[in-house]
């Protein structure tokens, strides 16, 4: 079940930042659609965090846990940085902020395994 | 399903400043490398610094560089342009450099850096970040106006 949460958000960010792109080549700038999209990447990143946490919690330990706390405290912020610093562009390059966005929570996961090959994506 | 249409860009005339606009993106970007440059420096530099003492230098050199670009890129004054000028030039020289060097000599590198295989790690990125903050950085030539 926990499996599952990284590899939705390799696609959910992946798609995220698909559909940010074609807002940014249709010369859009950031509205509610992509304000909730990234609100709810937000949520998958923080139901991560509490999966990780309890891992942690239960007794396991990765090769490197400063490494595993500094992606821990990153991660929930790439998605509050990166709606921050789009909604305040008003031209077209703020859905290509959160499309940078979507693509460093997927390239995150893939992070998150090197780091403890427990969490699978 | 959609997002409001952005205002109409005004071609003609010089951008606002370095920080809006596709500057939006580069300052993100270049955000991003100096967030986790400098981290990864500092674990490798305080937990295993004499494994590969060469290439941990070199990317705590280069988080420094992403740092003060990111700073001059969001801060566009005209001595921040000067500045940035000079980082994303020095940074294009290292990641070619660092890249030539880490395939000529692999044996410096047993630990990759942000620039070894001209930023092979991370997709590319870094070699060609610093093309386009110089390409940002030309449309604010002297004379023009600075905006804000």
């Amino acid at each position: 079940m926990s499996d599952a949460v990284p590899t939705t958000i390799i696609i959910y960010g992946l798609a995220l930042a698909a559909y940010a792109l074609l807002m940014t080549a249709l010369n859009r700038r950031v509205g509610l659609v992509l304000l909730v999209a990234v609100g709810v990447l937000e949520i998958l990143l923080l139901v991560l965090v509490g999966i990780i946490v309890a891992r942690l919690a239960d007794g396991g330990r990765p090769a490197s846990v400063p490494t595993l706390v500094g992606y821990l405290i990153a991660a929930p912020l790439v998605p509050l940085i990166a709606g921050f610093w789009g909604a305040v562009e008003r031209s077209r390059w703020g859905p290509a902020v959160i499309a940078v966005g979507g693509l460093v929570a997927a390239i995150l996961m893939v992070r998150f395994h090197e780091i403890w090959p427990v969490i699978h994506v | 399903m959609s997002e409001p249409m952005a205002p109409p860009e005004q071609k003609a005339s010089p951008p606002d400043s370095t920080r809006t606009g596709p500057g939006r993106l580069l300052v993100a970007v270049y955000g991003l490398f100096a967030l986790s440059a400098s981290a990864r420096a500092s674990v490798q530099i305080a937990t295993k610094f004499h494994h590969a003492p060469v290439a941990y230098l070199l990317s705590a050199f280069a988080a420094v560089v992403y740092i003060i670009a990111t700073v001059t890129l969001a801060n566009g004054s005209p001595t921040a342009r000067r500045i940035a000028l000079v980082s994303c030039s020095v940074e294009f020289v290292g990641v070619v450099a660092v890249g030539t060097w880490s395939i000529v000599d692999p044996a410096t590198f047993p630990d990759a850096t942000v620039w070894s295989g001209y930023g092979s790690g991370y997709g590319f990125v870094p070699l060609v970040l610093p093309v386009f903050g110089l390409l940002w950085l030309r449309r604010f030539r002297r004379g023009r106006p600075t905006g804000r």
